[in-house]
């Protein structure tokens, strides 16, 4: 009988357990939606943003003997020190999604210290930091909150510190790492390189009369237009993030709460066949004990 | 009378898309006006009022904070880090947009005259509509 007490017990734990883990599933559910709705809300930003800077970039590639003067753009840069930004969740629970990440990171991190280049490790999401922090990794910067909860104002502030630091020369390339929404069953790393931007590929647009600048000094215009298209991108990327997130976790709180229900299967029929033993044996007892008796 | 397209992009999305009549932008070298057929021009905007004559008439006002214009003949651009519209069914509604304008212009300017002025010209903005 004790055995049959046991695994009632155990039964009613995975049941409260795959409870747990429904709602959580439906929590991200909602959740992803949200996100999702706020990255596509976000995207015209990008895409009338591109709109301008491609039209500045090409001005000053056809007006400008050598083209633009901005470091932003500079793409032969001697690499020296590179700042990597790392975006992961606050919490598990999650799958691989934070892992993988870690992984890509970690990956890059050697690839750099085999070619002598340092690097400067900016982290935002608290599974990262405490990982990196576990292992004896130097980070630069630590951030907690901003990938659960994105802001513009947060993330451009954050941005703007690796843009500062890469105008004066004090770094030479701005990588953005993180976990990317794909569809709502994978996720798809991203490794971006945010500085320098490459604009000497930008496409002609056909105009019908010339555009008048103002401030008149181009170069300036397109520096702050590119400091804002790095903002928006690491905006972007927390909020791609985040949707991925939640699609990750979704998918692993399914995960759980089937294997939790095939668990309560298993459990039932072992509850059963331990139920139907105690009743046999008990029916042999009387039985046996009416064959003694005659 | 013609009109021009408008359009008004922030991070968090469309704040406005329309045709409207002419528009006032807070640019870097002083406040100007924009009609259609106006020539080609790409402007830094500051911290200020966006105001907007739309086709029945009515102006509509957008505080920002800092972004780009870019004027085509036909078609205006907006790109902007923050904006808060200036309307509102009802009046609490306007309050509330005037409050979160406000706070919005603390953030982005520190010269108090661009301050008061942006305040005088929402107030006002808010006074014609009730």
């Amino acid at each position: 009988m004790a055995n049959l007490k046991e695994i009632k017990l155990q039964i009613n734990s995975v049941k409260g357990t795959q409870k747990t883990t429904r709602a959580m599933k439906l929590v991200s559910q909602a959740k992803l939606k949200r996100a999702e709705e706020l990255a596509k809300r976000s995207r015209i930003y990008a895409q009338k943003l591109d709109e301008l800077v491609s039209e500045i970039a090409y001005e000053i590639n056809h007006s400008k003997v050598g083209g633009s003067d901005s470091r932003f753009v500079q793409t032969d840069l001697a690499v020296r020190t590179v700042d990597i930004i790392c975006v992961t969740a606050d919490k598990g629970l999650c799958g691989g999604f934070n892992v993988s990440t870690l992984k890509t990171t970690l990956k890059l991190l050697r690839e750099y210290k085999e070619k002598k280049v340092a690097v400067r490790l900016r982290v935002i999401g608290r599974k990262a930091i405490d990982f990196l922090k576990y292992n004896g990794i130097e980070m630069t910067d630590e951030v907690i909150g901003l990938s659960a909860s994105p802001d513009y104002k947060q993330a451009a502030e954050f941005m703007d510190q690796s843009l500062m630091d890469f105008a004066s020369g004090v770094t030479d390339r701005v990588i953005l790492i993180y976990n990317g929404f794909k569809n709502m069953l994978t996720q798809e790393q991203r490794v971006i390189q945010l500085m320098p931007i490459d604009i000497s590929t930008v496409e002609p647009r056909e105009l019908k009369s010339s555009i008048e600048y103002e401030p008149e000094e181009q170069e300036e215009l397109l520096n702050t237009l590119l400091r804002k298209y790095a903002e928006y991108s690491m905006y972007y990327g927390l909020l791609d993030s985040l949707a991925a997130e939640h699609s990750a976790r979704m998918q692993a709180m399914d995960n759980a709460t089937k294997n939790a229900s095939e668990r309560v299967n298993e459990l039932t029929i072992a509850y059963n066949k331990a139920r139907q033993e105690s009743i046999t044996t008990e029916l042999i007892e009387i039985i046996s004990g009416m064959e003694a008796l005659k | 009378m013609d009109t021009m397209k408008l359009e008004i992009v922030t991070p968090h999305g469309l704040i406005f898309s329309g045709n409207v009549k002419s528009a006032t932008f807070p640019g870097a070298e002083g406040e100007f006006g924009v009609l259609p057929e106006h020539a080609s021009l790409v402007s830094l905007l500051e911290a200020g009022v966006i105001e907007i004559e739309k086709e029945d008439g009515t102006v509509d006002s957008i505080v920002i904070d800092s972004g780009y214009v870019k004027v085509d003949e036909n078609k205006t651009l907006v790109v902007v880090e923050g904006a808060v519209p200036i309307v509102g069914e009802t009046e609490s509604d306007m309050a509330k947009a005037i409050k979160e304008a406000k706070e919005l212009i603390k953030k982005a300017s520190n010269s108090d005259f661009a301050i008061a002025n942006v305040e005088a010209k929402v107030e006002t903005a808010a006074k014609t509509r009730f």
